[in-house]
């Protein structure tokens, strides 16, 4: 039988790490431009994919980077400094060559269609979206917004995934302590990770509904709801993989 | 490992990353999975029935990372249980991958359209016969790719995750980036080249693709010609540079050599986001100048 409380007890810190983790998450979805299906056809702006898919790539490439550099450097700034840059770094390219294919391929140039002037660069928004949209294209408040939106995203990610690796290599009393290159280790906790990102960016698409064009968008105000259920929901969570992750150092790793 | 040989393999992941972002566009762009297929699902609604194939299987990431992992752990198996030699096992791997892929996209197509029977839409068994091949040679690409990029990246770069983990997420983010970039071209472009070059499409538009080819009625190669064109190309080069960018600053400033050098890492994939920004607002300037207005500023005129 595993020591529940033996595992939980030193981890306390660690699981108020994941569970802010899981709530940075929730809020950054509102910052990252989601344009869904109507985007792919020039009809909303934002990028063309919708929330949680979009959210879930980012932040993956952000575990990707992390786990890169916590096998290098076990660093706390370091790892989830590099889960923020990895996940920002991966929505970058993906809205410049975005802005490609909308100004050379599609030909239409990158408006909100939520604001009459950006709040950034001050140009007029309104007189250049074409009829029949919801604007197109990235414009720059939405790049900005997209940027704080992924190493927020990136950030909690690195969180979730830094407390779990630290869960599973504690000394705990009478087993060796894993390592930070152990497989199974690794497997679990990014696998742990991964779910629960999709997790947190599910509950904000209800916030959503389709498009949002950034923090500018009216809709980015209800951010607040997402946060507090986010918070109540990785609770549970962080509880379950710390005892998880935890019983799996207690065992050897398998 | 020696740093100029790093580099090497560096460049031959990145490499390889084009390749499998190049494909998963072209292979939504052919069968018709992404966000732009919701106008090829709607049309025959409207009643505009088409011979485009129309399958999307699931959403483009949950897809890939399918294909990836059924790839990936085929080929593992090979190498470990079996010795095959890694590239020789990777290339059946993608096989297997491809053939899983063409079963779903048959039945995806099947039925997705005998749905839309009630809007006399057909199915059109020589499309099936025609196309299904061609989906399942860029499915084939894009696993083989996407897992050369995490077998390069797990026994020669050292990353941590298991190859089956890293391959899976690769296939989030290769379809996640083509959703994102290249189905815009296919979208927005392609579907709906009879309105004005120049325009987003009108909402009231919606579902009035275009399905009349060069020649006969248009088909899911048609679109294909195009988008390999342009959205296509263009998806590998953003995959490639999140994959090359991702490890590139690792290489330049490896975090293993010090707290300060882990900090450098993340400070130059800030800069490589700052310029990205600053590309894309000059792209906006420069069009709102070439394109111009889409309507005349009547507010300002009535106060002058």
């Amino acid at each position: 039988m595993i020591d529940i409380v033996g595992v939980i007890a030193p981890n306390l810190l660690w699981i108020l790490a994941i569970v802010i983790g899981g709530t940075l998450i929730s809020i950054s979805v509102h910052f990252i431009p989601v344009g869904g299906a109507p985007a792919a056809m020039a009809q909303a702006t934002g990028i063309g994919t919708g929330t949680v898919m979009l959210a879930a790539g980012a932040g993956i490439a952000g575990i990707i980077a992390a786990g890169a550099v916590m096998s290098r450097n076990q660093d706390f700034g370091v790892v989830v400094g590099a889960a923020a840059v990895g996940a920002a770094v991966m929505l970058a390219a993906t809205m410049i060559v975005g802005t490609w294919i909308y100004a050379y391929g599609v030909g239409v140039m990158p408006v909100s269609a939520k604001v009459k002037y950006d709040p950034i660069t001050k140009y007029r928004q309104d007189l250049y979206v074409s009829q029949g949209t919801e604007g197109h294209g990235i414009p720059t408040v939405t790049y900005v917004s997209s940027t704080i939106g992924g190493l927020m995203g990136g950030l909690g990610a690195g969180l979730a995934y830094y407390a779990l690796m630290m869960v599973g290599t504690y000394p705990y009393a009478g087993v060796t302590p894993l390592e930070v290159e152990n497989l199974n280790l690794v497997g679990v906790v990014a696998s742990f990770v991964i779910g629960f990102f999709f997790i947190n960016s599910v509950i904000p698409s209800y916030n959503i509904v389709g498009t949002i064009e950034g923090f500018h968008d009216p809709k980015f105000k209800r951010w607040p709801k997402a946060a507090v259920a986010s918070f109540i929901a990785s609770i549970p969570l962080a509880i379950v993989a710390v005892v998880a992750v935890g019983a799996l150092a207690l065992v050897g790793g398998l | 490992m020696e740093p100029l040989i790093s580099m090497g393999v560096l460049a031959l992941i990145g490499a390889a990353a084009t390749i499998a972002g190049a494909s998963e566009d072209l292979e939504s762009d052919v069968g018709s999975q992404s966000n732009a297929n919701s106008q090829v699902q709607l049309a025959p609604q409207m009643g505009y029935v088409h011979r485009i194939y129309n399958k999307a299987i699931a959403g483009e990431p949950v897809s890939n990372a399918l294909m990836c992992t059924v790839g990936s752990t085929g080929a593992l198996v090979l190498i470990k249980h079996f010795g095959f030699s890694p590239l020789f096992a990777l290339v059946i791997g993608a096989l297997i991958a491809a053939m899983v892929h063409g079963s779903y996209s048959v039945t995806a197509i099947m039925g997705r359209e005998a749905s839309q029977a009630r809007f006399k839409q057909p199915i059109y068994l020589d499309l099936i016969r025609s196309h299904t091949p061609v989906i399942m040679a860029f499915a084939f690409l894009t696993t083989f790719s996407t897992a050369v990029v995490s077998y390069l990246m797990v026994y020669s770069l050292e990353h941590p995750f298991p190859f089956v983990l890293l391959s899976f997420l690769w296939g989030v983010v290769v379809g996640s980036i083509g959703s994102a970039t290249g189905d815009v071209h296919l979208g927005a472009e392609r579907q709906f080249q009879q309105i004005p070059f120049g325009e987003g499409l009108n909402a009231s538009q919606s579902g009035q693709i275009v399905r009349k080819g060069e020649s006969g009625l248009r088909n899911g190669i048609d679109n294909l010609w195009f988008c390999s064109k342009f959205g296509g190309p263009m998806t590998g080069v953003s995959f490639g540079m999140v994959v090359f960018l991702g490890a590139w600053i690792l290489e330049v400033f490896n975090p293993a050599d010090g707290v300060a050098m882990g900090w450098l890492s993340n400070v130059l994939g800030m800069v490589i986001v700052i310029v990205f920004g600053i590309w894309n607002w000059h792209i906006e300037k420069t069009t709102r100048e070439e394109f111009g207005p889409f309507k005349e500023d009547k507010g300002e005129e009535a106060t002058a």
